[in-house]
């Protein structure tokens, strides 16, 4: 387990509201391969309206048959297709040969037609899953569409809200959108408030690649439920610019990282606020890891000193925290970039980034990696200040969601690196 | 009063349910009181194996542990054998199923005729089994369930009622900094995007300072 924080610098002002950038490195262990794993409880939530017809029905419905076999007969199901009405196909079940048989029968019958109720389908998943929520092991909606909500529950903040709410009560929930139709904002904001992953699936062709890996992943989930908790000296204001959700708390803030899986990496990036002060005093941070099992764990404290301006012009930085911070702002632009870019306002879109970009240069120095993100910026000016196709604004909005949550270029989670990987 | 018994940390491991790096992991964070002695004949007591079964009680409710210490951390010995004695209140009243079943408008599958309904379409490759633990004080409902199993209906016969275009209006959240944002619904007029630009410009220049 790694659970190292740094900041990007030392000393702050006296006479000046300073912010300064604090980077938590969070590396789960490796699921022991003697661990017997806790049992799943999974619900997978298919979209089957008209617009999932022919290729995409049929590898979604694959990619679920193949994520039902790698089950275990103390592991869970159920699934769940919808469109403007919703079928509870198969109700949470212990996942024995004779119940997998048996749904792999009933899910051949599925075919797509039909308009989206996504909010319903999604909370008849969570259902099932809840019915029977399994103490030890994980709980979690899958749920997989290429459609809006366009029927039942379909305001964004109302479904975040419940996702958020029943990730409280001990059910996950991932989204799957594919294709260039789907609502991303509102996929992504399920699973960020509902504790799991977002994945963005261009082509049918690899609907199944990214069923099977998140599968895999909640199949590998060594810490569940881990927070982050930050206790800030009087003044200090602390914000996480990595999009987890937050809450504070009698001046506490906890972060909620949600469920780690086998060897995954996880980067928080904070931004502190710091109040005035004498010169010579010091002040600080104190973070604590913690995770629902007592897998993960740490303490960590961080200072600051006020110091005078010359010795705050001259201190050392240290370029690993801002290369991260420069990562998440860079994404952040691209996303708000994206959104500019859908509504027409083009030059919104490319003001936005160009001000990012010379942000970033302000303090890239010679640094290759801060200078590369500075380049790819500055080359995509031109492609966020004209139309641009909606698949492409779904490629640049999830990369971007990706690059925020630590998560790999394909979505899969980022494995540390001192350990070489699977 | 019964002499309390001693417990070593295997038997704590076996008794509780946990491992022995979740009962080092409680005591470092207080959950659990320290046994006083350390080193491999350090035994425990009755006070540690409630406390640890309170602990798993409430971590079913799936209460973060920050949470758990507070609540658990002021109470007697006496108060948490009291406590862990009681038969537990499942499901709790915030269930995850209560809180579906409160959005959903309380017309939630009754529990028995959806399993029946399966068991019965499933016919050819005999019943899947029922549920392993359903969760018990749910009466059986016998209202029509708000959907239908996948089985050829007549109710498929009919179109869907037409539906509603949606509202394509969304309000967007711009964090100007820690503590101010700014609410704008979108889209919005020509004028009124390029004012609202011009606000977020000045909001910056105003509220960011020292930014890398």
């Amino acid at each position: 387990m790694t659970f190292h924080v740094r900041s990007d610098r030392q000393l702050i002002r006296p006479i000046h509201r300073s912010n300064r950038f604090v980077l938590v490195e969070v590396a789960a262990p490796p699921a022991r391969s003697e661990r017997v794993r806790p049992p799943v409880n999974l619900a997978f939530v298919l979209d089957r309206s008209g617009s999932m017809g022919g290729e995409k029905i049929r590898l979604a419905k694959q990619a679920i048959e193949e994520a039902i076999a790698r089950l275990h007969d103390d592991d869970r199901f159920a699934i769940v297709v919808y469109d403007d009405r919703v079928d509870v196909v198969v109700p949470g079940t212990l996942a024995g040969p004779d119940a997998r048989r048996s749904a792999l029968d009933r899910l051949r019958e599925i075919d797509a037609r039909g308009s989206t109720n996504l909010g319903e389908g999604w909370l008849r998943g969570a259902e099932q899953v809840a019915r029977a929520l399994a103490d030890e092991g994980v709980n979690r909606c899958l749920l997989l569409t290429d459609g809006l909500a366009n029927v039942g529950i379909t305001d964004r903040d109302e479904l975040a809200r419940h996702a958020g709410e029943l990730r409280a009560r001990g059910v996950s929930t991932s989204t799957f959108g594919v294709g260039e139709d789907f609502d991303e904002v509102l996929l992504q904001a399920m699973a960020s408030a509902g504790g799991g992953h977002f994945r963005f699936i261009a082509t049918a062709a690899s609907i199944r690649d990214h069923v099977t890996s998140e599968v895999g992943e909640t199949l590998e989930i060594v810490a569940r439920g881990v927070t982050l908790e930050i206790g800030a000296a009087e003044g200090i204001r602390v914000e996480s610019l990595s999009p987890y959700p937050t809450t504070e708390v009698r001046g506490r803030t906890e972060i909620t990282l949600g469920d780690l899986t086998s060897e995954e990496r996880v980067e928080v990036v904070l931004r502190l606020n710091f109040p005035y002060g004498e010169l010579g005093r010091t002040t600080g941070v104190a973070l604590t890891l913690s995770d629902r099992d007592g897998v993960v764990g740490g303490d960590a404290k961080l200072g600051w000193a006020y110091a005078d301006n010359g010795a705050n012009d001259h201190q050392q930085r240290d370029y690993t925290v801002d290369r991260a911070v420069a990562r998440v702002f860079a994404a952040r632009a691209r996303q708000e970039a994206v959104g500019r870019n859908r509504h027409g306002d083009f030059e919104g879109a490319r003001r936005i980034i160009e001000a990012t970009a010379r942000r970033i240069r302000g303090y890239a120095g010679r640094d290759p990696e801060l200078r590369g993100i500075v380049d790819e910026l500055e080359r995509q000016l031109q492609e966020f200040a004209a139309p641009m196709m909606e698949i492409d604004r779904k490629v640049m909005y999830a990369s971007s969601s990706y690059q925020m949550r630590s998560r790999m270029a394909d979505g899969t989670a980022m494995k540390d690196p001192n350990r070489g990987g699977r | 009063m019964p002499p309390e018994s001693e417990y070593s940390l295997q038997d704590l491991v076996d008794l509780g349910g946990v491992t022995p790096r979740t009962i080092r992991y409680y005591i470092a964070q207080g959950l659990l009181p320290s046994p006083g002695k350390a080193g491999p004949g350090t035994t425990y007591t009755d006070g540690h194996l409630n406390r640890l079964r309170l602990i798993k009680r409430l971590q079913r409710e799936h209460l973060p542990l920050a949470e758990i210490r507070s609540r658990v951390a002021s109470l007697d010995d006496a108060t948490v054998a009291a406590l862990v004695e009681a038969p537990p209140s499942e499901p709790p009243a915030g269930s995850a199923i209560d809180y579906i079943r409160g959005v959903l408008g309380g017309d939630s599958s009754p529990d028995g005729m959806l399993w029946n309904a399966t068991a019965a379409a499933s016919s050819p490759s005999g019943p899947i089994g029922p549920p392993a633990s359903p969760p018990p004080g749910n009466a059986i409902d016998l209202r029509e369930p708000a959907y239908r199993l996948a089985e050829p209906s007549p109710a498929y016969a009919e179109p869907p009622a037409p539906t509603p275009a949606p509202d394509r209006s969304q309000w967007d959240r711009i964090l100007l900094a820690p503590d101010v944002e700014l609410h704008v619904r979108r889209p919005l007029g020509r004028r009124a995007h390029k004012r609202v630009e011009r606000l977020i410009e000045i909001a910056h220049e105003l509220l960011e300072e020292d930014q890398p």
